[in-house]
């Protein structure tokens, strides 16, 4: 089990997504935007930050470049559809500036839920060593 | 008779013509001189004629022929002269009249040009303005859909799976992901000038290519026949891209014959300076291929010919066509900096155009031995 912080603009998205962690035994702490996502970060410490990339007032791109440094142990997953563009445009450049992983909407249950277990798998290992 | 005479004779005409007007007017005084000395002869032959009359006449008369000879020269000068007068007005008149026709005509075809044009930009710009709408409304979507694949693929998680609701919440994964495919394909039109490499390619390739794919596909009661192809017809484009193009076409031309028919594709080089190009917009000074598909299916009215390229626009059955093929197409040939244009008469079958700039490099021969560089599209 581990504490996700989910940030999604899309209220139907960010609740599937939410119900789809808590039934994985994950605890989800959730934020509409960017802007929301740093309050968050003020008063909690989640292992794992699954971001969308484009949203109101605080992209996942700002997020995740302003985010990265400040807390060094949360790794994030950045998913997005792409809005008018490719999403890989916007994904590979979220794996640039420090997302762990990237998905294009619509993202597979399974494929998401692998990759949040590997990353808690290769954080414990990381955390064990040290 | 030996053409070649012809300048010669007719030069030769004009010269007599020349000479006759500027002789006339001697040959005119000739004649009235010889006029009054036969005149002059018969009055002194003449005993019934007064004697007083004669002897008055004979001591005028040297006047009498000066002055008609004179009066002779020169009202046929003057008469000659305004016949001269009047055939230059008139065709220096024939000549501003055909002058005029022929800026009426050059006018008239700019006009039709222009108008061709502006129907042209018209409808890239709504199409560009619908794909931009449409890959706007696929984005949202495509989060709708994603919204309810995830809590129906939970829902399903929650009941036993022999029962009629897992197989019925099957049915909505099954419908979603349909309308997700669809949605995959509004992005892709939207996206389409994105991640793109653009190659030098053998046209001719590109068509062997695509009919071997398609071959399988079509009936055999339908055949094709490519005209006019050349191994050295070099474009620029992206290979799929050109295929996606190529397919769609052939297969609607199918689909119009119902199965039977002809299918003839005509491949020509066009000159920069051809007219041809002037009903196409942005258009560069440069040479261009020209493949004209035809089929002979059912044609179509003008209505659906104006709307043929609009996406979402079918005449397929529900299902059968998503309407967004020749839409691809065109976005497709615009992205290549080339063009499209359909002709079609109900009944009568139909011809697309296509326009394809050729590869600038395609002179250089060295390049033409050794390769190409692959290079970037737009």
């Amino acid at each position: 089990m581990a504490t996700i912080l989910l940030v999604e603009d899309d209220e139907l998205v960010r609740d599937m997504l939410a119900q789809m962690l808590q039934r994985a035994s994950h605890h989800v702490l959730q934020a509409t935007n960017g802007d929301e996502a740093i309050d968050v970060l003020k008063i909690a410490h989640p292992d794992i930050m699954v971001t969308d990339i484009i949203m109101p007032k605080k992209s996942g791109i700002t997020l995740i470049s302003e985010v990265r440094n400040k807390h060094p142990d949360m790794e994030i997953i950045a998913i997005s559809g792409g809005g008018r563009l490719d999403p890989t445009g916007y994904l590979d450049l979220s794996e640039s500036i420090g997302a762990a992983v990237s998905f294009e909407k619509p993202v597979d249950k399974a494929a998401l839920l692998m990759a949040i277990d590997l990353l808690l798998q290769g954080k414990s290992e990381t955390t064990s060593q040290s | 008779m030996d053409p070649q005479s012809q300048p010669k004779l007719t030069k030769l005409n004009q010269e007599l013509k020349y000479r006759l007007r500027h002789w006339l007017p001697g040959i005119f005084a000739l004649a009235g001189i010889l006029l009054s000395i036969i005149i002059w002869s018969f009055l002194i032959q003449n005993e019934y004629v007064h004697q007083r009359f004669v002897t008055s006449l004979k001591s005028a008369l040297p006047w009498i022929v000066l002055v008609a000879g004179i009066a002779i020269a020169l009202l046929g000068g003057i008469g000659i002269r305004l016949l001269q007068l009047m055939h230059e007005r008139s065709a220096t008149l024939a000549r501003i009249d055909q002058n005029y026709k022929n800026e009426i005509v050059e006018r008239m075809r700019a006009e039709d040009t222009k108008q061709k044009l502006e129907i042209a930009l018209l409808q890239g710009q709504k199409l560009q303005a619908i794909g931009t709408l449409a890959g706007g409304i696929a984005h949202d979507f495509n989060n709708i859909l994603y919204a309810i694949i995830g809590y129906v693929e939970m829902a399903r998680d929650d009941v036993a799976e022999d029962s009629l609701i897992h197989k019925n919440l099957g049915k909505v994964l099954e419908a979603s992901k349909r309308g997700q495919d669809l949605v995959s394909r509004i992005l892709a039109f939207g996206r389409r000038h994105i991640h793109h490499e653009y190659q030098p390619l053998h046209l001719k390739t590109i068509t062997e290519s695509v009919f071997a794919l398609l071959k399988p596909t079509i009936p055999a009661s339908v055949s094709i026949d490519i005209i006019g192809m050349t191994d050295d017809y070099l474009i620029v484009g992206d290979q799929t891209q050109l295929h996606q193009v190529f397919v769609n076409i052939v297969n609607n031309a199918v689909d119009a014959m119902d199965g039977e028919g002809d299918i003839k594709i005509i491949v020509s080089r066009i000159l920069a300076n051809d007219p041809f190009l002037n009903q196409f917009p942005d258009i560069d000074n440069k040479n261009y291929y020209r493949i004209d598909i035809m089929d002979t299916g059912h044609g179509m009215d003008q209505h659906t010919m104006e709307r043929i390229f609009e996406p979402f626009f079918t005449t397929k059955e529900v299902g059968k066509g998503t309407g967004l093929g020749l839409s691809t197409v065109h976005a497709i040939m615009q992205d290549h900096q080339g063009g499209i244009t359909v002709t079609s008469q109900l009944g009568h079958g139909t011809t697309f155009t296509l326009l394809l700039p050729e590869y600038q490099s395609a002179l250089n021969p060295e390049e033409k031995e050794h390769g190409y560089h692959t290079v970037s599209g737009r």
